[in-house]
């Protein structure tokens, strides 16, 4: 074979397995879909290639034009003339040139359309391909090599094969750099957007709650212990009234207040109860459980246990969640035994209740349940569910929080 | 009767004061916070103590441990715990050294002085006094747990007003019943409880934590 064809060819064989193995060897944005994609890029300039060699148009700005000359021995001679123009999409055949633009811009788009994560791969991946195609090629047709050696061509397109491979390197490089602090910079937004409106919604409940809970409060002190109160003033001024007419109808009335009085006290030992529980307060969690558990209809089996106390807000909200739970149980699972843990790992309270009721408890239709998780919430707390109808019911609570000191307990 | 007084409010300390000595008691020391209840209780060995669950200097149960802590160094001195609220946990705890001689009540029962000071003496008697609080929940509990499933309806109800420190003849008068059927309803509860005959007063705190415990 004529020398000058077979650098032709090799240089063309050669440069496109470098293609082919510089693409494979990318890494890939994610799997083997981007790579097929990429290896779809690599055929634009092998189809532009054979379209090239086939005399259609001369691409990728080689500054080259060929004809084949009637060699004098009658076979097909390859001869190569620099047009010097360097034109992108050569002279010799515009209309194929056109074509051949558009399909490459169709290839892209399509890409772009099916998958624009990718495109950015495509794009660079192809345009590795072709810097190096091109390197291959041009030194292949340089006339300096014609008629030496096959490998001649090798020497001069190593250098420009480099310079390319740094050349992209340092775009592409730059490129996923700026893209992976852009990208890590919009997800801390978006993460730190999420949070915002979760504070905001679990703000919104806090405050509700705290806002009727005050409501509660008034409305329960004005229709119990100050009511209690009026009543006393009034049947005492009675009594004082009757004391020397009639003292035993002052002394019934006596009698009375005694009895509003005691009632008085029962009503206000109620609302601190329900405000911050002496035993929480006396003793922390632990034991305020383990009172949970002794005053609960069902019986109930506490394994209650931690290494220091939790922040005060925190105790109080699983604590009205415990007892809220132990009052469901009582009330609706016909249980015959429930098991309380409370546990803390890992920087999470964690209490399990466990009852062998006849579950179906759900916290989408229950309300109870619905509104224990929605004021952990304001703890960034979660309530999870499994109950099976037929039972068993497991509610877990789950607050992060950190402990304080120790606990002090007498023994 | 020397009684040592616990309670940091002043009007409430006068108040007992005067009510204690209005019903011949001899009220040798008052004092306003826990470790100066923990000395005056070992030093001065009264008949009967009467405190108050929350005291200085933590305001928490800081009178409750600390009349523990005398149980703990003089066994079985009388102590009757007074509290805005009642817990279950508490009294377990008082009755837990099993010598009895210990009350618990809520405040209130105070404005009954009757009641009040018939407690006091039951405790200094070496009884137990639970409030009718604390007993109450007790009744409310559906018990699974041997033996206590064994009694009665009746003998739950003499076993409840036993633990609120009634005689034999209080409970009979409150069930209308004679004195000779509680006392047949006391000793089965105390033989399906497995309590062996001993003093009476000390099977009577021993059911009552059975009771308690169950």
């Amino acid at each position: 074979m004529d020398p000058m064809v077979n650098g032709w060819t090799w240089a063309l064989v050669v440069g496109t397995a470098v293609c082919l193995a510089v693409v494979w060897a990318v890494p890939t944005p994610r799997g083997r879909g981007p790579r097929a994609v990429g290896l779809g890029a690599l055929l634009v300039p092998v189809v532009a290639l054979y379209l090239w060699a086939a005399g259609i148009t001369a691409p990728f700005g080689i500054p080259l034009t060929y004809q084949v000359s009637p060699a004098p021995g009658g076979s097909g001679q390859l001869t190569l003339i620099p047009d010097g123009r360097g034109a992108l999409f050569g002279v010799a055949n515009p209309g194929a040139a056109f074509w051949l633009g558009m399909l490459i811009i169709a290839v892209a788009a399509v890409v772009t359309a099916l998958a624009p994560r990718q495109a950015a791969y495509v794009a660079a991946t192809g345009l590795l391909a072709f810097g190096l195609w091109q390197a291959c090629a041009a030194a292949a047709f340089q006339p300096e090599f014609q008629g030496h050696h096959w490998y001649g061509w090798l020497v001069a397109s190593t250098w420009r094969a480099l310079v390319w491979v740094l050349a992209f390197a340092s775009l592409t490089g730059g490129f996923w750099v700026t893209r992976r602090t852009i990208v890590a910079d919009l997800r801390a937004r978006e993460t730190l957007a999420d949070r915002v409106e979760q504070l905001t919604d679990t703000r919104a409940v806090a405050v509700d709650a705290a806002a009727a809970e005050l409501r509660r409060l008034e409305r329960d002190l004005h229709d119990g212990a100050q009511a209690r109160l009026v009543a006393l003033g009034i049947n005492l001024r009675a009594a004082e009234r009757l004391i020397k007419t009639s003292p035993d109808d002052a002394a019934t009335l006596v009698a009375e207040c005694r009895e509003t009085s005691a009632q008085a006290l029962a009503d206000l030992r109620n609302l601190v109860r329900g405000i911050y529980p002496p035993v929480l307060a006396d003793r922390g969690l632990c034991d305020a459980v383990r009172a949970l558990a002794l005053d609960c209809p069902v019986p109930v089996v506490t394994e209650v246990s931690l290494p220091g106390r939790p922040p005060a807000p925190v105790e109080s909200a699983v604590y009205f969640a415990v007892a809220e739970l132990l009052n469901n149980v009582a009330k609706h699972a016909d249980a015959g035994c429930v098991l309380v843990r409370v546990r803390y790992a890992g920087g999470m309270l964690r209490a399990e209740i466990t009852d062998d009721g006849n579950g179906g408890a759900d916290a989408g239709n229950g309300t109870g349940l619905a509104g224990i998780e929605r004021r952990l919430s304001a703890f960034d707390g979660i309530l999870a569910v499994n109950s099976p109808v037929g039972g068993p019911t497991i509610v877990v609570i789950e607050v992060p929080c950190a402990l304080s000191s120790p606990k002090i307990s007498i023994s | 009767m020397r009684v040592v007084l616990a309670e940091d409010l002043y009007l409430l300390r006068t108040g007992l004061e005067k009510l204690l000595a209005a019903h011949g008691f001899d009220v040798i020391e008052s004092v306003d916070n826990a470790p100066a209840l923990l000395r005056a209780l070992v030093e001065l060995r009264p008949d009967v103590a009467v405190v108050d669950v929350r005291l200085p200097p933590t305001f928490t149960d800081e009178g409750l441990r600390a009349a523990i802590e005398a149980r703990r160094q003089v066994p079985g001195l009388p102590v009757l715990v007074l509290s805005q609220y009642v817990e279950q946990l508490y009294a377990r705890e008082l009755l837990a050294d099993r010598v009895g001689a210990v009350g618990y009540l809520l405040k209130d029962r105070v404005f009954n002085d009757d009641q009040f000071t018939d407690a006091i003496r039951a405790v200094a008697g070496g009884g137990t006094v639970m409030d009718p609080e604390v007993v109450g929940k007790l009744m409310g509990r559906r018990s699974r747990a041997e033996p206590v499933t064994r009694l009665t309806a009746r003998e739950r109800e003499v076993l409840a007003l036993m633990a609120e420190g009634r005689s034999n003849s209080a409970i009979a008068q409150r069930l209308s019943v004679s004195e000779k059927a509680v006392g047949k309803h006391s000793t089965s509860i105390f033989t399906k409880l497995d309590l062996a005959p001993s003093e009476d007063d000390n099977r009577r705190v021993l059911a009552v934590l059975a009771y308690l415990n169950a």
